[in-house]
């Protein structure tokens, strides 16, 4: 977690002000510092609900629902927020969104609730959440907050759909529990990708490309 | 001393206002989740049961289904859920079985046929087996082998035996390697059940 603050806190002096500022928090969340690719934080539920790109797409959108209004609340209440006891009140805001989509998903989406189990639940112990409340949403307006969530939740959705994807396909043959002809006539399914190693396997190729497509570090090279 | 003051009125105050969200979310939630629950447990039943259900059926059309099939019903003091004979199925009698596992309680379903002479089938509704190890025990593989299975051994003693081997007894089947102690406690609380259900030999 300490390393994780730090890493996140590079991100968050703001830079430049205006109508520009949007853009630039939208792409450093969901590209430039994309939360889980580039800083690695969250990867616990990342390796966790990726077997089936159907739970990666939940998990991807709870997750976007907990970091849009957690930093939307915790930017409201910035100013009256007792510096001493913010990260309680941040993790009291944290928690409620989030088992309000767990409560959510446990009467509307029962089955899909019951294969997520623990880890919707475990959102509120995610880094990421946490600290774009503390780097961002403490210094930022509220709608910029809002950005910033929105687009770390977006980040993460993203990879989560690319490793379910790649998961599901190689380990079952099929997508979204629809048989892909191609992986199931002429492929047998390896159990691998759905067990958990299969999960560190992607994980490590998609950050792999994700940085070299991104290109070292400009603060690294100086 | 002041700033006390308000740390503590501002930490109350959102600890009451988060409250308030969560308990209205919960108890508007709270019927779906019930139905849920209640959806749940007859979708077990039916599979112990092995009526055929088809794949994306809504809570509705479960119990529909359920009410359609079965009757509850006690034998002793214990409910069981009987199958109503019709064309497509040969009746069987469910009942409940619970007990300790390795790491947390397991729960059940396990459906005789209406002799009592036989397990139809048998599904775990509840289990916190090691996973890839005890947790098979809710995968077909496992609960497909008690179909057919004899409750009674050779000398007519009510009982199974889940453990691998070549002994061929009509009421063993192989349990799971690396899952022995799963496997021994399953087997407690189905002679367990079994015991309640059909008493001493016959």
């Amino acid at each position: 977690m300490a390393d994780n603050k730090q890493m996140t806190c590079a991100t968050c002096k703001p830079k430049g002000l205006c109508g520009g500022k949007g853009l630039v928090t939208l792409k450093d969340g969901a590209w430039a510092n994309n939360p889980l690719a580039i800083q690695v934080l969250g990867i616990c539920s990342a390796l966790a609900v990726t077997n089936r790109l159907e739970n990666s797409l939940v998990m991807g959108a709870a997750l976007i629902f907990v970091t849009i209004g957690s930093n939307l609340f915790v930017s409201i209440l910035r100013k009256v927020t007792p510096h001493r006891i913010r990260m309680i009140a941040e993790v009291a805001i944290i928690a409620t969104f989030v088992i309000l989509f767990d409560q959510f998903l446990k009467a509307f989406y029962w089955e899909m609730s019951k294969q997520l189990g623990p880890y919707v639940g475990l959102i509120i112990t995610n880094c990421i959440v946490m600290g774009r409340a503390e780097a961002f949403a403490l210094q930022n307006p509220p709608i910029l907050s809002m950005v910033d969530g929105a687009a770390n939740g977006f980040g993460y959705a993203v990879v989560l759909a690319i490793i379910g994807f790649f998961r599901e396909l190689f380990g079952t043959g099929e997508i979204m529990g629809h048989k892909i002809p191609l992986f199931t006539d002429m492929y047998t399914p390896n159990q691998l990708m759905i067990l958990a190693p299969g999960a560190f396997f992607t994980l490590g190729i998609v950050i792999a490309i994700f940085n070299i497509v991104k290109g070292p570090d400009k603060e690294e090279k100086k | 001393m002041k700033g006390n003051v308000y740390t503590l009125f501002y930490a109350a105050t959102l600890g009451i206002v988060c409250a308030l969200i969560l308990t209205f979310a919960a108890s508007f939630t709270a019927p779906y989740k019930k139905a849920n629950a209640e959806a749940e447990e007859v979708k077990n039943i039916l599979l112990a049961l092995n009526i055929a259900v088809p794949d994306e059926t809504s809570s509705e059309e479960l119990l529909e289904i359920y009410k359609k099939n079965v009757k509850e019903e006690e034998r002793g003091s214990i409910p069981v859920y009987v199958t109503i004979p019709s064309s497509e199925n040969e009746g069987a009698v469910a009942m409940r079985f619970a007990g300790p596992g390795l790491w947390g309680p397991i729960k059940g379903f396990m459906a005789l046929n209406p002799e009592m002479t036989e397990i139809r089938g048998i599904t775990f509704y509840e289990q916190e087996e090691t996973p890839g190890l005890g947790g098979e025990i809710v995968k077909e593989s496992f609960r497909g082998k008690f179909n057919g299975l004899s409750v009674h051994d050779e000398e007519g003693n009510v009982g199974i035996i889940i453990k691998s081997g070549s002994d061929k007894a009509k009421n063993r089947i192989d349990g799971i390697s690396g899952a022995t102690m799963t496997c021994d406690k399953v087997q407690q609380m189905l002679n367990k059940a079994l015991q309640n259900m059909i008493g001493e030999p016959q």
